[in-house]
């Protein structure tokens, strides 16, 4: 009886299509906004900033920009860590050879910039698919990092191979570098993840999000009905390469502030871990990016609240049994609920509809 | 060949040409020597016996299958073989046998997928979602509830194609195809499986489409009643060969299709 859409009418079809259409998640989603927008930003501390939030709003970004190639058109790609490689060193070139650039438009380019090269790792997708698709993603992944240590270039020929980022300004408040507050660069990441998730939404609940899918549940339906498959996968491979380019950014530029590529941005730490995402939070749903991206992100936390402060373990044991539990996790996840998080949230809602009702 | 010269064509000409189709896999020789033609308008049937090459001959009218000779002249224009897209563009839809719907999605969504070559506002327009785009997303909805009224499937709107009963699955396939708004209509056996009740239902559509959208249907089915009811002229393939064709009741007394579906006896 809690969350119920009787007597929500809808008298236009504009209103039967919006993104929250019952009252009830219009005002979860204010109040999350609410808190989000006006309160965090004012209790945020260091700690919350560098290990909890700010990182799951950038692999939030990335899960959505996997989700949409992935869950909603249906192309696995392992190739997300060197998407992002491309991001944060698109966000360093050009902020070294343009210091006066906001920060904001720097990273926006270094999305355009990893679409493009998202196209052209996209291209073998017109004939291979599944499995076959996965290892040539995979083969991006090792170039794209091969690519960003051999060639001094792109590191400016620096002796550590490091690449670090300069102080930027976003209305006079440093979001980049050692100096920048918890508050700035939270509320950075927070409004592009905010505007970057309604534009997502917005094309997958229009034609792009249609064909997509179409592509995705079969494409030769798809091709009768006229959507070219050429165009279709390669525009999601290039918006969902712009979103993994825009985390890589600022996962360089606002998180780590400092990264050697081979480490940062390894198949183990990102590749596999955004896969992760989005297969706990849920294949082919938005909140599902979110979920996932927040599961990932707070578990090796909680377990190690668990193991060293409660229990007592020594860290390293506990680093040891974390990475067991993790894997553990994993799987009885996929075997009790496939499709993830975002179904149980679904299943939750229709239990909240009948409750204290059992039929 | 476009989708206005297709409109141009007068009721009663013929719309699609097939002129000397052959089709070999391989050695397989799937189409021999194939020709017939459909008017505007009509109900036409190609019926045969298992294998005949009836799917064939619809895939190498929409453009699966490349004809290895012969030539399509579709509304007035010659053709050795046709594309996928550009079928759709021109105004054939089809449904196949084994049901192609995009289980993931919701009937609605299955639906206005067949409004997707129509709708032309570009990607940065629908990423902002404001204006134009929600007016256009509106106007499509609006054509594809009409066509969920005509078949009613009000009830099953939001309900993954995927769950639903095989019945109510071709009759969204249908849907999805008549959202298109096709001036041609291809059904690969729209009727296979179905109980008496749902065939009935399934013919009074495709007769309704026929007759107050005047789309021209192009249509395989073994059941030899509603064929013979239905179609204003049918065609009988067997082993990839024309054995047959005219009204339904010269093909009831046609020896050559009595003998490809009771067999000839030895004496």
């Amino acid at each position: 009886m809690i969350y119920k859409e009787t007597g929500q009418y809808k008298s236009s079809y504009k209103s039967d299509h919006a993104i929250f259409p019952l009252l009830q998640d219009k005002i979860a989603f204010s109040t999350l906004m609410f808190i989000a927008f006006l309160i965090i930003p004012f209790v945020i501390n260091s700690y919350w900033e560098k290990a909890i939030l700010v990182p799951f709003l950038i692999f939030s970004l990335a899960a959505i920009g996997l989700n949409i190639l992935t869950g909603y058109c249906g192309q696995v790609s392992l190739g997300t860590g060197g998407f992002m490689a491309v991001g944060a060193f698109s966000t360093y070139k050009i902020m070294t050879s343009f210091p006066d650039m906001n920060i904001m438009i720097i990273i926006l380019i270094s999305g355009l910039i990893t679409a493009a090269v998202g196209i052209i790792f996209g291209l073998p997708s017109l004939r291979i698919k599944g499995f076959y698709l996965a290892v040539a993603t995979l083969a991006s992944q090792f170039f794209l990092v091969w690519l960003f240590n051999k060639v001094p270039w792109f590191y400016n020929y620096s002796d550590t191979g490091q690449i670090t980022v300069s102080e930027r300004t976003m209305f006079g408040v440093p979001v980049t570098g050692a100096e920048a507050p918890s508050y700035a660069t939270y509320l950075f990441c927070l409004v592009l993840v905010v505007v970057l998730s309604f534009a997502a939404k917005n094309l997958i609940r229009s034609k792009m999000g249609r064909s997509w899918m179409a592509i995705r549940d079969m494409d030769i339906a798809a091709e009768i009905i006229g959507v070219p498959p050429l165009k279709t996968k390669l525009s999601a491979f290039a918006i969902s390469s712009f979103y993994i380019g825009v985390a890589g950014a600022l996962y360089f530029a606002v998180f780590l502030g400092a990264i050697e590529v081979t480490e940062s941005f390894d198949i183990m730490t990102i590749s596999f871990p955004v896969l992760f995402m989005i297969i706990i939070g849920g294949l082919g749903s938005m909140l599902g990016s979110f979920l996932g991206a927040a599961f990932v992100v707070t578990l090796p936390i909680g377990l190690k609240f668990l193991m060293v402060d409660m229990v007592g373990l020594s860290a390293v044991t506990a680093k040891h049994f974390e990475i067991t539990i993790w894997g553990l996790l994993m799987i009885v996840f996929l075997i009790v609920e496939p499709h993830g998080l975002a179904r149980l949230w679904s299943i939750a809602k229709e239990k909240l509809r009948r409750w204290p009702f059992p039929y | 060949m476009s989708l206005e010269d297709l409109k141009k064509i007068p009721y009663g000409k013929t719309a699609i040409e097939l002129k000397n189709i052959s089709l070999a896999f391989g050695g397989v020789k799937a189409l021999t020597d194939v020709s017939f033609d459909v008017k505007k308008g009509e109900v036409f049937a190609i019926i045969g016996p298992n294998g005949a090459g009836k799917s064939s001959m619809l895939n190498v009218i929409n453009g699966f299958y490349k004809p290895t000779s012969g030539t399509i002249n579709f509304a007035g224009t010659d053709r050795n073989e046709m594309e996928p897209e550009l079928a759709a563009k021109s105004g054939i839809a089809r449904t196949f046998q084994n049901i192609a719907l995009f289980k993931g999605m919701s009937t609605l969504d299955n639906l206005m997928t067949g409004r997707l070559l129509k709708q032309k506002q570009n990607f940065l327009m629908q990423a902002l979602y404001f204006g134009p785009v929600a007016k256009e997303e509106e106007e499509h909805r609006e054509r594809v509830e009409r066509v969920i009224d005509f078949l009613d499937l009000q009830s099953i709107r939001r309900t993954p194609v995927g769950s639903l009963p095989y019945g109510l699955q071709k009759r969204v396939e249908l849907g999805r195809a008549l959202a298109m708004e096709p001036e041609i209509l291809l059904l690969d056996e729209p009727m296979a499986g179905m109980n008496v009740e749902e065939k009935q239902d399934m013919s009074r559509f495709v007769l309704t489409v026929n007759n107050e959208l005047k789309t021209t249907i192009v249509l395989i089915e073994h059941d030899m009643g509603v064929v013979m009811d239905i179609s204003d002229r049918i065609v009988v393939l067997d082993y990839g060969k024309k054995i047959g064709s005219g009204l339904p009741k010269e093909i009831r007394n046609n020896k050559a299709v009595i003998d490809a579906y009771l067999g000839v006896s030895d004496d």
